[in-house]
Parts: C-alpha cells; sequence; structure tokens
C-alpha cells in the first residue's frame, strides 16, 4: 500500500439496517496512516455503526469505502479475510467466546492466522500479564468481571500487531487509572505504526490525549475537530 | 490447552448427541444390505460356472421298474450322447448320489422306498455350439422317458433374482448414503445457528470459511466415524450370528450366507465411507452458508 494512501476512505457513505432509515448519511473522511483519532458524539448518534463499517461486518447502502487502499466494493469476499487480520476491533459488548479460556480468546486471532501454538502462548501470556490478567490465563469470560472481559478484548484485538485498530467505548468499564493505561498502550501501538480509531464517551481522556476527532451526531460526521493532524 | 480444543464448544451441542446414534443405525444396515449384495453375487457366480457347460439327462423310472430295463436306457443315453459332437463326458449319477441330494427335501425313509429317476451328468464344450432341441429331440426318441435339461431356464431365473437382490442392496446403500448426508446437514445448519455468534466473531477476526468449516468437518467426522464403529461392529456379529444359525439349521439345504475373506475385507470401507460422507457434507454446507455472509 503507498504510505499516502490513507488506511480508511469514506466518501458519501449512507448505511441503513434493512429497509429502515439511513443511520448514516453523507460521511466522509479518511484516517492517514499512522494516526490516532478519536470518534465522539452522543449514543445513538451512529458511532457503531460507522465501526461496523470499517471493521466490515457491514456493507454501505452507497458511497464508497476504502480500506488499505482497496475499494471494498470492488474487493472479492475471499479477500476479505486478509484485511480483516490487519484490523484489531475491540467491541462495545467485549463478544468473548465464553467456552474458551481468556489465552485461548486472546489467541484466536493468531490461531485464524496460522500462528504455531508454541509461539502463541507465550506472547498472549505476555500481553495479558500486561492488562493485569496473569492470574487468570484459563479463566473463562463468565467468571471474569466486566473489567476483565474488557482488558481480554483488548488483548484480543492488539495481539497480532493490527495496522488499523478500532476500538468501541475500550474504557467503558474500567477505572480511569486501567483506562489511562489502556490509552498508553493504543498510543505504544500507534507508534509502532497502527492506525487508531476509539470512539468514547469519555471527555476526560479525550481532552487528556488530546488526538483528533471525529464527531458524529444525528448520523452526520458534523465535526472535526483537528489537534495535532488534519483529517482529510 | 491450546492444541486440545476446538474455538467452537460442537462436542456440546445436542445434534452432536444423536447423529452418532442415527450414523450407527445407518452404517449397521448398510453393512447388512451390502453383505446381502456380496452373497447374492457370488451365489450368481456359483450357480454360473457350476451349471455353465452341463447338461442333465433325467430318465424316469418304468412302471414296473424292472432294474434290467433302467440299466438298458441308461447305458443307451450314454452311448447316444457319447457319440454326439460336443458332448465331452457323459456318467450317470450312483443311486446313493441320487438318494444324498435328495435327502435334504424327501428324508432319508422316504428315499429309500421311492422309485428314483435315473439321471446323467453331462459335460459339453461350452465352445461347441451344440443344438441342444435337437439333442433333446433325439434323446427322447431313442431312449423312452429322457428329457434333457440345459438349466437355461431356472439359471436365468435364479441369476435374475440374484441381481434384483444386488440392485435392491445397491439401492438401500444409496438411501442411506443420502440419508447420513441429509442427517449431517440438518445437524450442521443446527450447529451454525446454535454458534452463530461465535462464528461471526472468529469471521471478523479474519478467520477464512475454510477455517471455520475445519471445525464442522473434523467434528462430523469424528462423530461419524464413532457411530459408524459401532454400528459396524454390531452388523459384524450380526452376519457371524446369522451365518452360524444358518449352518447349523440348513444343513446343504439353505444356500451359504458364508462371506468370503475379500469381502469380509471390503465391509469395512462402509463406516469410512459414511464418515468421508458426513464430513464433506459438512464442510460444503458451512462454506455455503458462510458465502452468505459479508
Amino acid at each position: 500500500m503507498d504510505q499516502r494512501e490513507p488506511v480508511v476512505r469514506f466518501e458519501n457513505v449512507g448505511m441503513r439496517y434493512g429497509m429502515g432509515p439511513e443511520v448514516l448519511r453523507d460521511i466522509t473522511f479518511s484516517l492517514p496512516t499512522g494516526s490516532f483519532h478519536f470518534l465522539t458524539g452522543p449514543s445513538g448518534a451512529g458511532k457503531s455503526s460507522l465501526l461496523k463499517l470499517m471493521y466490515l461486518a457491514h456493507r454501505p447502502s452507497r458511497g464508497l469505502i476504502s480500506l488499505f487502499g482497496h475499494d471494498m466494493a470492488m474487493t472479492d469476499r475471499r479477500d476479505m479475510p486478509a484485511l480483516r487480520r490487519r484490523i484489531g476491533v475491540v467491541f462495545q459488548d467485549f463478544r468473548l467466546i465464553d467456552h474458551l479460556s481468556a489465552l485461548d480468546n486472546v489467541a484466536l486471532p493468531l490461531r485464524v492466522s496460522g500462528a504455531k501454538d508454541e509461539q502463541i502462548r507465550e506472547h498472549v501470556a505476555e500481553l495479558l500479564a500486561w492488562v493485569g490478567l496473569a492470574e487468570h490465563l484459563d479463566a473463562t469470560p463468565p467468571t471474569l468481571s466486566g473489567g476483565q472481559q474488557q482488558r481480554v478484548a483488548i488483548a484480543r484485538a492488539v495481539i497480532n500487531r493490527p495496522s488499523l485498530l478500532l476500538a468501541d467505548e475500550p474504557t467503558g468499564n474500567v477505572d480511569n487509572e486501567l483506562g489511562v493505561r489502556l490509552l498508553y498502550l493504543f498510543e505504544e501501538l500507534n507508534r509502532l505504526g497502527t492506525t487508531v480509531l476509539v470512539a468514547s464517551h469519555n471527555e476526560g481522556l479525550v481532552k487528556r490525549f488530546n488526538h483528533p476527532q471525529l464527531h458524529l451526531e444525528n448520523g452526520a460526521l458534523r465535526r472535526v475537530l483537528s489537534v495535532r493532524r488534519t483529517v482529510a | 490447552m491450546l492444541g486440545a480444543r476446538s474455538d467452537l464448544p460442537l462436542e456440546q451441542d445436542e445434534s452432536s448427541r444423536f447423529i452418532p446414534y442415527i450414523i450407527a443405525l445407518m452404517v449397521y444396515l448398510a453393512t447388512l444390505a451390502l453383505a446381502g449384495a456380496l452373497v447374492a453375487d457370488s451365489a450368481v457366480e456359483r450357480w454360473s460356472r457350476g451349471l455353465s457347460g452341463s447338461l442333465t439327462v433325467q430318465i424316469t423310472p418304468g412302471r414296473d421298474a424292472d432294474p434290467a430295463e433302467r440299466k438298458s436306457r441308461i447305458e443307451n443315453a450314454i452311448a447316444l450322447l457319447d457319440q454326439t459332437p460336443g458332448v465331452t463326458h457323459a456318467e450317470a449319477l450312483s443311486d446313493e448320489r441320487i438318494a444324498a441330494l435328495l435327502e435334504p427335501w424327501l428324508g432319508e425313509a422316504a428315499t429309500s422306498d421311492l422309485p428314483l429317476p435315473a439321471i446323467i451328468d453331462v459335460h459339453v464344450d461350452p465352445a461347441a455350439r451344440l443344438d441342444i432341441q435337437a439333442l433333446s429331440r433325439h434323446l427322447a426318441d431313442a431312449v423312452p422317458g429322457a428329457t434333457l435339461d440345459d438349466h437355461q431356464r431356472w439359471l436365468r431365473q435364479l441369476i435374475g433374482y440374484g441381481h434384483s437382490v444386488e440392485f435392491i442392496a445397491a439401492l438401500i446403500l444409496a438411501f442411506i448414503a443420502l440419508a447420513a448426508g441429509i442427517a449431517t446437514v440438518f445437524g450442521t445448519r443446527t450447529a451454525l445457528a446454535i454458534h452463530r455468534n461465535v462464528i461471526e466473531v472468529m469471521h471478523l477476526i479474519g478467520a477464512t470459511d475454510t477455517y471455520v468449516a475445519r471445525q464442522f468437518q473434523v467434528h462430523a467426522l469424528g462423530i461419524a466415524l464413532r457411530g459408524g464403529t459401532v454400528g459396524f461392529l454390531v452388523a459384524v456379529l450380526t452376519l457371524i450370528i446369522v451365518e452360524y444359525l444358518t449352518e447349523a439349521a440348513g444343513g446343504g439345504l439353505l444356500p451359504s450366507l458364508a462371506l468370503a475373506p475379500w469381502q469380509w475385507a471390503v465391509l469395512p470401507v462402509l463406516p469410512v465411507a459414511t464418515a468421508a460422507i458426513a464430513m464433506m457434507t459438512a464442510r460444503t454446507t458451512v462454506v455455503r452458508t458462510l458465502a452468505r455472509m459479508v
């Protein structure tokens, strides 16, 4: 991919669920390679829907979406898994697999990429220790607290050093101190080249980390607040 | 911990509990059907081999059952047969042999009291174009009470019956394969519906359809092999019991239901083939279903 090519580019994108009204309208923005953005806006503004388009869980009803230089409308379905592996996602509802241990949940992106079990265990255990779950490697999600589950979800999203990290309210269930630590982790990944988009309600964290914001209201991208980088 | 488990808890599904029983039952029936077809095939081959190139002349006993007259008629018939081009051998069966052949039907006492027909076993050169009808007429004119049987009518019926048994067995096998496929499709679709959320997560983190399908196909292979092995072993036990009972009850009267060693070796193909059908069906079902996802 050309380094100047944005990782994500949306042009006049609209999205609706089934035959319902458009939940996103005329969305146009791009995320340059290596950028860090917050996605803000009130509940119901369409933040999760916008993320769904970006992590390829949904197709737009109109407009152009380009990921890593690939026009999604023209991309063969068989090429999608390779693109998805370059995207780390922290789901708002975690979406952990209940019958798998924390270790196996985090290992899943590596396993679907074909990594060997010996390599997986060491990396996964190290990352889980970093997010404070060294004592819970074999615990299944139902036995973990909401905050612990969220940390497992974050570890799963970052385990294979994605090119694009999308996080939907990643600090919603953790205390402020851990929230700050997790955002430092995202910044560390960002410094290593990962493009990061964090949807968050936490105004304190958004202000503290002072990254550009994409602000959604009523399904439309109303404001783009540039602080350190300009969003095209 | 990492390698020993599947990403999907398929073993815990309800469908995983009943499908092995269905597969076991189907493999049991399929094994019996195939064994039946193999026995029928052997019997047809045995009858064909035994009767091609052979004729039987039967000379009914005269009213007074004069042994000298009976012997004379047998000699005349054999003389005539020996002079016929294409006949390689003609020999009268002894009375003891005829009695032994009839004993399973009539009993020992009956055969000793009854006037028995004379039987001449005739071997012909299969390459020689023997006019059976002409020989039959000639024999009837020369030897009173002599009839010629080339076994063809009986053999045709028997072979036709044997082929029918084989056809029905093949049909049963096809239906069983179809049923195995249908059971697997429904089991797999149920599992796909139950684990839809997990599959969606796997899909979103970059799992290919093949990766997801592999988990289903390995699972289907496992349960089909488990069920199939049980069904096969019970069927083998059944066949051994049937063979034993046939031998014990029938003696020479009932046709042999024993399988040759190579036929026993063919039977294990069934549980393996059933497992392969289940595996491939599961794979196809999953891949087709996933293809409808974004």
